[in-house]
This record gives structure tokens, sequence and C-alpha cells, in this order.
């Protein structure tokens, strides 16, 4: 491929980078708070709730992200053939229908990989914190978000951002139900060029995304060193 | 092998009579207990009153149904489609989709059709309800038009390149022809095709479709051998299976353009000549 030609497809697959970082964006923005919700429920001492949320978390860390985006995507319409009344405010041919099942997909498997995470962190405090917040008069609810949470930010931090530069990668699965993102211009210019040049030039999009999401890491990390 | 035969004479009638069934449904028929009347096949008033006909393509199909440098998908498939939609009065809507779930796709109604060089198979031919045959598909030898080589057995001993990891690939060595020729297998057929021109190689064996439109934009000197190797594959047009008034008035369409000279234009836009097998 020629410079200009390179050029052209720096050009196209940069146009795409923003449905990319939409489905990045919005997916970190309601799988982080839903993956807490499900953190407290795991934990729950009502055995059937956190056994319920044990199968939810196995089931989505048990099976191909690929998958889980193919099933959201048409189970929708295969519902409403089953019972029109189900779903019928959603319109498949819609073209936010795409990416609105592409994101439930993604939010349901992040959650669940978040979830686990941050179990570990809360369960990771000692519990004679607990015992000291609640010798102070301190609530469940003050304790939590006054003792507990702050301390569990920080030792989530270099976990979390394994699973944030993951997620950048796996955005790339939406090519699966032909969401148009950089990797599925990547291959229709592949074919159009007949050479494999343009998935390198995708390789490099996602390298210097994660590569900045690596620096904001450290950064954040180093921000979070206080009382060291 | 005998009951391959069978089986492909079996999808064969199987064919005939999903046809016959689709042509039967626009005489009015008296017959009671027909589910699939012309009044109960909705498909294409639904498409005339959406205004809008959705084709599924998996758009990295070179030349029929492609996204090109501009990321505007164009091709032969998608000029013959939008005239279909200019002569029914509908807007064309190009709807890429993973080509491995398309006929979910199509069942589910988030298209109304494929259109993107999709082979006739008979698992398709029960799966679809598919289009006449609108294109033949063959394998064949390019060399150059100096009048060296005018048949295929004069290849023997020479050096024949094909893609690499391509049907074609398959296909030549697998051939009697391929056994006594010598096989280059190159990246990429336009590659093939400039080191034919450089005479590095005799001859290159590729797909019918691809070599026409390759040698229509290069507008080299190539020539393609009459001997075809292996077996033929015609490309259609899938529709869902009940959606029979549309289907057939796709394909009247295509009859009406076949005969006035439209499909012929666009054909030799695309390869040079008409080499549309429409009736």
């Amino acid at each position: 491929m020629t410079g200009e030609e390179i050029l052209k497809v720096v050009g196209i697959l940069l146009e795409y980078l923003v449905p990319t970082l939409k489905v990045f964006g919005f997916t970190l923005l309601f799988s982080i708070p839903l993956g807490l919700v499900v953190a407290m429920l795991k934990m729950c001492k009502f055995k059937p709730i956190s056994w319920l949320t044990n199968l939810y978390i196995l089931i989505m860390r048990g099976t191909p992200l690929m998958l889980q985006i193919i099933v959201v995507y048409y189970a929708v319409p295969y519902i409403q053939i089953a019972n029109p009344d189900m779903f019928s405010f959603i319109d498949i041919k819609d073209e936010n229908y795409m990416f609105g099942a592409v994101l439930v997909a993604f939010v349901l498997n992040y959650a669940a990989y978040f979830a686990e995470i941050f179990r570990g962190g809360i369960e990771s405090i000692p519990k004679g914190q607990y015992e000291a917040a609640a010798a102070l008069g301190m609530t469940k609810a003050q304790t939590f978000f006054r003792i507990i949470l702050p301390q569990v930010i920080k030792r989530i931090v270099p976990a979390s951002s394994n699973e944030v530069i993951t997620l950048v990668k796996d955005t790339s699965l939406a090519n699966v139900v032909a969401y148009a993102e950089i990797t599925l211009k990547a291959k229709q210019q592949m074919q159009n060029y007949a050479s494999l040049v343009p998935l390198f030039i995708a390789g490099v999009f996602y390298f210097a995304m994660a590569t900045i999401l690596t620096a904001l890491f450290s950064f954040i990390e180093k921000k979070l060193n206080y009382y060291r | 092998m005998k009951l391959k035969k069978l089986l492909s004479a079996l999808m064969a009638a199987l064919c005939l009579t999903a046809f016959a069934g689709c042509s039967g449904n626009n005489a009015a028929t008296t017959e009671a207990g027909g589910n699939n009347t012309a009044e109960t096949d909705e498909s294409l008033n639904k498409v005339l009153e959406s205004n809008k006909f959705i084709l599924g393509l998996d758009a990295t199909f070179v030349p029929m149904g492609y996204t090109d440098e501009n990321d505007q998908i164009v091709g032969f498939d998608i000029d013959v489609a939008q005239e279909v939609c200019d002569r029914l009065g509908v807007e064309l809507v190009k709807q890429p989709i993973n080509w491995d779930t398309k006929e979910t796709d199509l069942d589910l109604g988030k298209i109304d059709c494929i259109w993107n060089g999709l082979s006739v198979s008979p698992a398709r031919a029960e799966a679809m309800n598919l289009s006449e045959a609108y294109m033949q598909n063959d394998m064949i030898f390019t060399v150059m038009n100096d009048g060296k080589y005018t048949s295929s057995a004069q290849l023997e001993g020479k050096t024949v390149a094909v893609q690499n990891g391509s049907t074609a690939q398959e296909i030549l060595e697998g051939s009697d022809i391929g056994k006594k020729v010598a096989v280059t297998a190159i990246a990429t057929n336009v590659e093939a095709l400039q080191q034919l021109e450089l005479g590095l190689v005799d001859a290159v064996f590729l797909d019918s479709v691809v070599a026409n439109y390759l040698i229509t934009t290069t507008g080299k000197n190539y020539t393609i051998l009459p001997e075809t190797v292996g077996e033929q594959e015609e490309y259609a047009v899938g529709f869902r299976k009940k959606d029979c008034a549309l289907r057939d008035k796709v394909q009247s369409i295509l009859s009406e353009m076949k005969a006035d000279g439209k499909l012929g234009e666009i054909s030799t836009k695309w390869f040079g000549s008409d080499i549309t097998t429409v009736k």
C-alpha cells in the first residue's frame, strides 16, 4: 500500500474511533456501578440471593463475550416473534438497536468481572475497622462510604486497570454483529486493498489507546498513594 | 458421489416446487387452505409502504459489493440493486451484516434480502427463496493477449499463479491440469496479474468474475482462455422463504432491465461486457 492509501485508511479508522469509544465509555459508566451492586448482592447474608448472583457471575465469566453479544442481539427479535407484547417498544431495524444490544452485553459481562474485583477489595478490609467504626457510633452506611470504600478504591486500582485495558481491545468483538467500529472497517478496507495493512493500522489504534490508559492509571495510582 | 448426485437432484426438485409455488401465488388461487396466497404475502407491500428496501451485505466482496477507499459501499450488485429500487420507487438501504449470521438476519426481518455475490447451494436454496441465478462464475486461466496460449492444454509444464489460500488454489491443485503445471501461490490476484505482465508467470488461475473485473479496471492486455476447471458457481439474490411477492417483483424487474439493456450497461461498467445470465 502507498503512503497516500495508508493515510486514507487512517482517516476512515479515525472516524470510527467514535463508535469504539462510545462502547468503551458507556460500558465503564454502567458496568462499574452495576458491578458494585452485584458485589453487594453476592455478599448478601440471605443465601438464595448470593447463589443467584454466583450463577450470574459464573455464566458471564464462563462464556465468551462474543457469544454473549450474539445472544443479546438476537434474543430480542426472537422473543418478539414468540411473544409480540414483550419488547414491542424496541425496533430492531432502528440504527440505535445495534448499539443498545452491544452495550447491554458488554455491561452485563464487565459488571461480573468488576463485581469480583470489588468484592475482593471490600473483603480485604479487616473486621476490626467495622468494629471500631461501630464503637464510634457510625451507622453501617457511614462506615461503608467514609471508612471502607476509600480504602477499597486504592486497593482495586491495579486490578481494575487490567479490566479497563482489556475492555479497549474487547470493543473489537462488537464487529460480530457488524457494529461499525474500527475492526469492522479495517476488515472491509483489508478486502478493498487485498492487504493486511489496514488490520495492522487498527492494531496501532488499540495500542495507542491502551498506552494512554496505562499512563492514566499510573497517574491515578500515584495520586492515591497518600499515607505511604 | 452417487448420494451427492441424488441429493442435488432432490434439492433441484425442491427448488422447482418452491419457485412454482411462488409464481402460483400471483394468479388468484381458489384453492382453500392455501396459506401463502398473494393476499397474505405482504412482503412487496411492506417494502413499498416503508419506502425502503434493505439489502444485507458483507461489504467485503470485490467487485460485487464492497467498501471502497472512501468508505462507500459500491459494487456491481449495488448498482443493480439501486436501479431495481429506482424502478420500484423505493430507497435502497445498504445494511452491512456478519456473513456468518446472514440467514438469521434475513429471517428476523433485519434485512429484506441478501445480495452480495451469494453463491447458490442446495442448503441455501432450502433455507431461502432464491432468485434465478443472475451471473455465473467459473474458474479460468488468464494469459497475456499475445496469441502465445489459446487453450489451457498449452500450459502444460508452464508456471501458473494463484491467490494464496483461495478456493482457486484448492481447485487448481486438485485438478488434472494442476498436476501438469508449476503452481505459484501469490498473496493477491492483483500481484499475480502484475507478475503475468512482467512474464514471471505464464498464466493466472482465478474466478472469472474477479478476472473480468480486474481486466476491465486495470485496462491491461489480458485475455481469458476458453476452458474452465472444476464446478461452476452461480450467484443469486436470497429472500425470505415466505416473501414470494417481493422475490417475484425483483426478478421481473431484473428481466426488464436485461431486456432494455440497463443490466448489460452496468455489467459492462464493471466487467467489460454483459456477463449476466438473467432471462
